[in-house]
């Protein structure tokens, strides 16, 4: 094997002894374990060396949060769980204001939020059994079978049920729903719906309920991923900086803009781009550059071919010069041969073609300049979908096999998941370099032209290692699919894969890191140049480039 | 015909209206839609409606009482909080609405405001800048517009 070709002198402090990269140490499996999709602490490789301050949150975890706190409320101020919660929505879940009002003035609380002690609307007790009319569908009920809430003023349970489910089918205003008797202020509160409501509707109030929650708190957010019911709690600090976070659906956002994960690009640099990819006017531009009317019949025509010599689509079948856009038939030897139009010539020498052509030049080369940086941008979005489905469907279907036949314990091929993940965050991180590069000064000064210099270097030093890498992954991982090898051969491919992870992701910190700091390096950068110059034969260490 | 199948609520309500009609009101459903009414609103002494006679259209929507009645002037009529097609702003009748609300109390509040203009709240922009930078001027356009169009001729 040659495994030598991808080692990988790191800095002294992970390690001299290369040894050591093989046969994962303590340290190296700790980190393994943690690597698997679907338990607790799946984030990418490449947060974890900065801040991963955040925690993913399910239904469950979320309305545990929320028990606890209306517990706490409720146990403070003896009051029922139910009014803690009224509280708790009026003051947007903050459980110290809600203490601090409370003691501050019980009575002008409970009558802001509806909360009241003794009901307005009093029954003797002899007359429980007597009939009385519901004011909202004027039939009469014993007294016995209609409800209210703390202010006593009764109604019949079917128009109890009717008004909380119109409330509820409203949206999100259910939460403060009031009495229906006009000018009543007395809340309906969550003992109220569950006594009042149908099955569904009570859900629909949980949901609400768990909304409420997570949208009055700037801690939490919502996964924007489709379909996922996930929410993230920001530990510290705030969200004012670009912050990547990636939950179990393996959506991958950022914190602050809420756009697709996009370290090491800030967000406005995101936004711009997005911005730019839907525009119409790209393909204004496009039709600009490449296409013409035609003379007879106006239909646009597209040149693909170098000869200027066009001929209209059926029925017009028009021929007719790209240049001058005059009949073909006219030109020949003496218009100044086929692929030379002289009128075209005199006309720009005239100065008459000289601006309109200036611009589509202009244009022209911005398009490609554009193109460029999109297929790219986009072709490692769509590489890392791919990988994503590559990365499910192996532990899905290959992981078993691969133990049985290899004699290797599912934890002992955590390092081609391992890989997997590495290959599924560069992708990512090498997309948004491209939408960097795109609004990197292009000429100017001689310092932005080292900086650009560096830059594709460690952009294309990081993007050649993550292609070995994936390479390596998924091909080379086949041939030990259907045939068992020898201990030797398969650790030699263990070591392999683990190296090109471990070299791939030390070369995309070195990228994430430059980017992040402006590209403001120069000590490299003369280095970067002699490295640049010859490629690492067999046998010899490449010499990664690592930033004091 | 929608008269089958009529709530119970609005033939009491119906037979309240037409038996104790409030003052200066008059509600009576059209004789092929029992939700349908047809009404009639004197304008309130002291203000600058009296005299004037007003019609206006109720309607009782499917979810009434669990939604609010639609209601809409018919006469023309100069007022802050009612626009060009007789549409009215009116608390109760939007955000405020509860289906323990009556349309007795929806016309007698619409008599109120006929009483008491809300420039500050309006549906007409133009007509509640008249009341609010020249309130004799705008009273005595609402005056003579209710001589025009609402003499009850
Ligand atoms: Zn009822
Ligand atoms: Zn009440
Ligand atoms: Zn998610
Ligand atoms: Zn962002
Ligand atoms: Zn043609
Ligand atoms: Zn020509
Ligand atoms: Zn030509």
């Amino acid at each position: 094997m040659e495994s030598e070709d991808y080692l990988y002198d790191s800095d002294a402090e992970e390690t001299t002894d290369n040894d050591h990269y093989y046969y994962s140490d303590k340290e190296e499996e700790k980190k393994m374990q943690n690597i698997a999709v679907g338990d607790g602490d799946d984030e990418s490789r490449s947060n974890r060396k900065a801040k991963q301050s955040y925690v993913l949150l399910k239904e469950s975890d979320i309305q545990q949060r929320q028990e606890n706190e209306i517990t706490e409320v409720s146990n403070v101020l003896f009051i029922s769980k139910a009014a803690a919660t009224v509280l708790l929505l009026h003051y947007n879940w903050r459980v110290c204001d809600v203490q601090d009002e409370w003691f501050a003035g019980e009575e002008r609380i409970r009558k802001k939020v509806g909360l009241f002690e003794k009901p307005v609307f009093l029954l003797p007790k002899k007359l429980r059994e007597v009939e009385l009319t519901c004011s909202i569908c004027y039939e009469n009920f014993r007294v016995s079978m209609m409800g209210w809430v703390s202010c006593g003023h009764p109604f019949c349970r079917d128009c109890w049920e009717k008004y909380v489910s119109v409330a509820i089918e409203d949206g999100v205003g259910c939460l403060t729903l009031r009495c229906p008797e006009p000018r009543c202020n007395a809340v309906v509160d969550r003992d109220s719906i569950d006594l009042f409501a149908k099955k569904n509707d009570k859900e629909r109030y949980s949901q609400y309920l768990i909304r409420s929650y997570i949208e009055s708190n700037k801690k939490y957010k919502w996964c924007p991923g489709a379909d996922c019911e996930y929410a993230i709690e920001l530990c510290e600090g705030g969200g004012d900086e670009c912050y990547d976070v990636c939950c179990h659906c393996n959506n991958g956002f950022c914190w602050n803009c809420m756009d697709d994960a996009h370290r090491p690009v800030d967000c406005e640099t995101v936004a711009k781009w997005q911005l730019k990819n839907s525009s119409e006017a790209h393909n204004t531009a496009w039709m600009l550059i490449n296409t013409k009317p035609c003379p007879k019949c106006g239909k646009p025509i597209e040149k693909n071919q170098g000869c200027m010599h066009m001929t209209c689509m059926k029925p017009c079948r028009h021929e007719f010069c790209w240049l001058c856009l005059g009949p073909w038939k006219e030109h020949g030897e003496t218009s100044g041969g086929y692929y030379a139009c002289n009128t075209f010539q005199r006309n720009k020498e005239e100065g008459m073609y000289n601006e309109a052509e200036d611009i589509r030049k202009r244009a022209k080369k911005h398009l490609e300049k554009y193109t460029h940086y999109y297929e790219r941008w986009a072709g490692n979005e769509s590489s890392r979908q791919q990988a994503l489905k590559d990365l499910k469907q192996m532990q899905k279907n290959y992981m078993g096999r691969l133990s049985d036949i290899q004699w290797a314990t599912e934890a002992e091929l955590k390092f081609i998941t391992e890989a997997w993940l590495q290959i599924i965050d560069c992708r990512r991180v090498l997309k948004w370099t491209y939408a960097y590069g795109y609004y990197l000064p292009e000429d100017g000064n001689k310092k932005a032209k080292s900086k650009r210099g560096f830059f594709e270097y460690l952009q294309g030093e990081a993007e050649s290692n993550l292609e070995r890498l994936h390479h390596c992954t998924e091909k080379d991982m086949h041939d030990y699919l259907n045939k068992k090898c020898s201990d030797k051969e398969f650790n030699n491919f263990r070591a392999k894969l683990s190296g090109l992870t471990t070299v791939t992701r030390n070369y995309f910190e070195n990228l994430v890191k430059a980017l992040e700091n402006g590209l403001e390096d120069t000590s490299s950068q003369e280095a970067c140049s002699t490295i640049r110059s010859r490629k690492p034969r067999k046998g010899e260490r490449t010499k990664g480039k690592r930033r004091p | 015909m929608a008269n089958s199948n009529l709530p119970r609520r609005i033939i009491k309500e119906t037979q309240r209206l037409l038996s104790e009609p409030a003052p200066g009101i008059s509600a009576s459903p059209s004789e092929d839609n029992m939700r349908y009414f047809n009404v009639m609103i004197l304008g309130p002494a002291q203000s600058p409606y009296e005299g004037g006679v007003f019609k206006l259209e109720l309607f009782l929507p499917e979810e009434y009482p669990m939604a609010a009645p639609k209601v809409r002037f018919l006469t023309k009529i100069y007022h802050p909080n009612i626009d060009k097609l007789g549409r009215i702003c009116l608390d109760i009748l939007k955000d405020k609405w509860s289906p323990a609300l009556q349309i007795r109390t929806v016309l007698l509040s619409i008599q109120a405001l006929l009483s008491a203009p809300n420039p500050d709240d309006p549906l007409s922009e133009n007509i509640a800048k008249h009341w609010k930078t020249n309130e004799a001027e705008a009273v005595e356009t609402a005056k003579e517009w209710t001589r025009l169009y609402a003499s009850g001729a």
